[in-house]
């Protein structure tokens, strides 16, 4: 749908492998995946339980490093930066949302959004307010910024973190089972949040999931099958494989 | 500056959140309350204690010889009197110790320790008729005299009286005991009316039969310990100025005499049954003790309902009388028996206390002698020399006195102050008096060298209106100096009259010297200073801080500190190891948050300043309530005061009660303390928090 498919790609990952070793046994979460995601895409990463989903992920938002290949994101290849390098990746190019939303509980709605502002220290106050209100408005919470994430629904929680993911302008957006754990409707209503963020502001989201609605959505679905890339599909594709009974 | 404040506010939001920062905290709180209440009482503690020694008898520093054997112990070591050189010349030492800017004043100090014997109320009777026929082979007869004879020996009949009263009673009791024939006959011959009769006519060999034979049938005689210290009276008093007089009058300057300790005066020499009821009394007032509950109480009350013969004894047929009258009437009895009347009198309970206390000061003490020495009179200090030889002086007893404050401590009553030329006489140096006194003896008699024995035969033997009769333990009594002799007595009795310039004062011996400073706090330095000083002079002197001179006393302190100390630090690994722990726990129970932070860019020193940060604000803040209640403990406290509760607490709280007071450096020591101790126990946890990985985000636990 995107016109912008051809852009350079803002992850890049050649045959890489993942091996966890739990005590003398060694799994193979990864065995070889190529995969190459342009700026502006909007993808879905879809496979069954245990076909590697979650360590792709966490590989591509380099708070895991891979046992084999090459992963570059941002134009770097992650295995040559150090810690503090990767933390400042992290940082300022890659956002996060979690599948339990991991909020800050002892913080205000505004303060959790406005916290990666105050890591990357490039904004003053006001910019960091007007920032985060601005954000605020666009997941729709301006008027619950002085709650505390307990006092909201799953929902409104999982909103607030989408907007802290996207408080630093990332160019890359990770969301591992985003709606997992959230009532269809509201889960919905999320990746409708996502896929307008993603038109406007053009940010890239990655984002796994099981749900066959919630895929339909994406530009593309990147399929995973056994630690293997298996092929890379269209959303109504996507639809009609899961339809026929498949993943 | 943003970063700063978010975790500020972190840190404090998390402070109530979690219930391990709750414990925490409160470790933080009892620990910071502890070290400031603690700290503060063992300060308070440890300064009123050396007010204590410092302003009774040691000064701030002490001075005596290097040649000396034993180190100096004022209040008395171990293994008894220490074995002190003699500073030769003390008025040399004190210009040379007032040289330095911080000295204030030098006083000189013997001290020394002799045992008294008192002789029991026969011999002092028997003494005091002893006297009255002296008197009247000097002067005459006059009717009053005569009455006075009569009387006494009334008494003397009395007790004699009444002891073969009490032989056959408790022969009847023990059977057949063993008992000196002579001794039996003796007293029965002294019971009879021929005895009596023909007392007048040989009245000194009639004596010599009931002070040979009867008063030793009696043992109630006491041997005492009495420490002194000998000084420049007038000196000691303008430099301890806690002194103060309380019987009697001080010793007129320059003037030889002696002041006993109140605290002496009262426990060795008052009556016991007196002493008793001052102590039942004390106990009720002062600490709420009944004699319904109490055993010690209960005992004393039985002491006295038993002793009796201290009173009995004391009194003539007259005195008897009225002494049955009053108890009669006293208690609404017919009884005639006085001890009986007494034991009942001495039944106490704790409702009739206050009152028959009262009436005993009211209406029986007038009748009685309370103390077995006055003021005026005169002691006798003997001494024996390492051969065998004897130095006896005559002090006389002007007064007593006590240190404001310390009136019930004994260890700051166990020293009795004398003149610095009785104690030197005593010590075995020669004085100029002494001296000349030996020289006119030479003359008069020649010197005959005594064996113990013989010496005191003459002492004891000889008839004297001393009513206590002291041995001094030292031994250092020089050989030449032993005499004794009716001349030597009178020499003495004129010495007492003597009055010696303060240059006669100064110039002799002294054991040591005690320096009271200007400025207390330089105390280390003008030690160092006067060590200096000593050796470019070439004095030989030891030079030592109060602490070291009290000996025994001072190292308690130290123990007392260190134990103190000791126990702070067990209770400081021990808040280590639980906050140490709690901390992991608590680090443990936010990895997911540590684990978030991490994965959304929050750099490794970040979470380390999280976790020192909630650290520092939960020991401020908790440090700050711990030494807030701290401070408003110590505050009540010392408007209140803290009862000393027994006597021996007296000493250490330089008084009745300690008034604990909180200085700023308690405060400090609490806060470093503390925050000492918060840090140091985080440090492993909040390494462990920047090890979280930011994979530990995606667990999906909680
Ligand atoms: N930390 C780990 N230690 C050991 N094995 C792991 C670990 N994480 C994942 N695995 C294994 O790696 C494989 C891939 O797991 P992964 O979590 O990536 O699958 P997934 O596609 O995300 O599954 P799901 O849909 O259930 O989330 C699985 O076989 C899993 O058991
Ligand atoms: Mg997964």
């Amino acid at each position: 749908m995107n016109p912008t498919a051809s852009q350079a790609s803002i992850v890049s990952i050649t045959n890489v492998t993942k091996d966890y070793t739990l005590g003398k046994v060694v799994v193979p979460a990864l065995r070889g995946v190529d995969l190459e995601v342009h700026a502006g895409e909007f993808i879905s990463i879809a496979g069954p339980s245990g076909s590697g989903k979650t360590t792709l992920l966490n590989l591509i938002g380099c708070v895991d490093t891979a046992t084999g290949g090459v992963v570059r994101v941002a134009g770097q290849d992650t295995k040559q930066l150090t810690e503090r390098q990767l933390t400042n990746l992290r940082l300022n190019t890659i956002g996060f949302i979690f599948q339990s939303f991991n909020l800050v509980q002892v913080l205000s709605v505004f303060q959790n959004v406005e916290f990666p502002l105050l890591l990357q220290r490039k904004l003053d106050k006001a910019q960091r307010r007007e920032r985060v209100m601005q954000l605020l408005e666009q997941v729709g919470l301006a008027s619950h910024a002085k709650h505390r994430p307990n006092e909201l629904s799953g929902g409104q929680r999982q909103r607030v973190a989408v907007a802290r993911a996207l408080v630093t302008r990332p160019q890359l957006v990770l969301a591992d089972e985003p709606t997992a754990n959230l009532d269809s409707v509201t889960g919905q209503n999320i990746i409708d949040l996502m896929k307008e963020l993603n038109q406007k502001e053009g940010t890239t989201f990655i984002f796994s999931t099981h749900d066959a609605k919630v895929m339909s959505h994406a530009n593309a679905v990147v399929r995973l099958a056994d630690g293997k890339f298996l092929d890379r599909i269209s959303a109504a594709e996507a639809s009609r494989v899961m339809a026929a009974g498949g993943h | 500056m943003g970063q700063l404040r978010l975790l500020l506010q972190v840190a404090f939001r998390n402070l109530f959140s979690s219930k391990i920062n709750l414990l925490i905290g409160g470790i933080i709180f009892f620990g910071t309350l502890l070290v400031v209440v603690g700290g503060a009482l063992m300060d308070s503690m440890d300064s009123a204690m050396s007010r204590s020694i410092i302003g009774s008898v040691a000064g701030h520093i002490q001075v005596y010889s290097d040649d000396s054997k034993d180190p100096l112990a004022l209040y008395g070591s171990m293994s008894g009197e220490p074995d002190l050189a003699a500073l030769d010349d003390f008025s040399q030492l004190k210009p040379f110790l007032e040289k330095h800017p911080n000295v204030k004043t030098v006083v000189p100090l013997g001290t020394s320790g002799a045992i008294i014997t008192s002789g029991n109320t026969v011999d002092l009777t028997l003494s005091n008729l002893r006297e009255l026929y002296k008197k009247r082979d000097e002067a005459g007869e006059t009717p009053e005299l005569r009455e006075s004879i009569d009387s006494v020996k009334g008494h003397v009949r009395q007790m004699v009286n009444l002891m073969a009263d009490q032989t056959a009673r408790s022969e009847q009791e023990l059977g057949g005991a063993q008992k000196d024939p002579a001794e039996v006959k003796a007293l029965a011959q002294a019971r009879t009316d021929a005895f009596w009769d023909a007392f007048e006519e040989d009245p000194y060999a009639s004596l010599e039969l009931l002070e040979n034979r009867i008063a030793p049938q009696i043992p109630d005689g006491d041997m005492l310990e009495l420490r002194y210290a000998g000084t420049d009276l007038d000196a000691f008093q303008r430099t301890f100025d806690r002194m103060e007089i309380v019987d009697g009058q001080p010793v007129p300057t320059g003037q030889r005499g002696m002041l006993l300790s109140k605290f002496f005066y009262e426990e060795f020499l008052k009556m016991k049954s007196a002493l008793r009821l001052d102590h039942i009394k004390q106990e009720r007032d002062l600490n709420q003790k009944t004699i319904a509950t109490d055993p010690e109480l209960q005992r004393w009350v039985k002491e006295n309902q038993v002793q009796t013969r201290e009173i009995i004894f004391q009194l003539d047929p007259v005195k008897t009388r009225k002494m049955v009258e009053r108890l009669q009437k006293l208690l609404g009895s017919q009884e005639p028996a006085l001890d009986t009347l007494l034991t009942q009198f001495f039944t106490t309970d704790d409702a009739n206390f206050d009152t028959r206390y009262a009436q005993f000061y009211s209406e029986l003490a007038p009748l009685l002698e309370l103390y077995r020495l006055r003021m005026g009179d005169v002691l006798t200090i003997t001494a024996f020399t390492r051969t065998g030889y004897m130095q006896s002086v005559n002090v006389k007893v002007y007064g007593t006195y006590q240190f404001k404050g310390l009136e019930k401590s004994a260890m700051a009553g166990a020293l009795s102050l004398m003149d610095l030329m009785s104690f030197r006489d005593l010590y075995g140096y020669l004085t100029a008096d002494k001296k000349a006194e030996l020289a006119e003896i030479q003359q008069q008699s020649g010197l005959e060298a005594l064996s113990r024995d013989e010496a005191e035969e003459a002492l004891f033997g000889e008839a004297s209106d001393n009513v206590l009769v002291a041995e001094a333990t030292s031994t250092d009594v020089d050989d030449q100096a032993a005499f004794i002799g009716d001349q030597g007595a009178l020499t003495r009795e004129n010495l007492l009259q003597r009055v010696y310039t303060q240059q006669e004062i100064e110039q002799g011996v002294a054991l040591s010297a005690a320096v009271m400073l200007k400025d207390p706090e330089l105390l280390e330095q003008t030690m160092v200073e006067l060590r200096q000083a000593a050796k470019d002079a070439g004095l030989k002197l030891r030079v030592v801080s109060w602490q070291e001179a009290a000996g025994i006393i001072g190292q308690f302190v130290l123990l007392g500190k260190m134990v103190l100390y000791f126990a702070v630090f067990i209770i400081f690994v021990v808040a280590l190891v639980i906050i140490n722990n709690a901390m992991m726990m608590a680090t443990m129970q936010r990895v997911r948050e540590v684990g978030t932070m991490r994965a959304i860019g929050a750099q490794r020193s970040f979470i380390l300043g999280m976790v020192l940060v909630e650290t520092l604000v939960l020991g401020l803040v908790f440090g700050a309530a711990g030494s807030l209640v701290g401070s408003g403990i110590m505050a009540l406290l010392n408007s209140a005061g803290i009862p000393a509760g027994n006597e021996a607490l007296y000493f250490f709280f330089s008084g009745p009660r300690l008034f604990p007071t909180l200085s700023a450096s308690n405060l400090v020591a609490a806060f470093v303390i503390v925050l000492g101790v918060s840090a140091i126990s985080t440090l492993y946890p909040a390494f462990l928090a920047t090890r979280v990985s930011p994979l530990q985000a995606m667990q999906t636990d909680e």
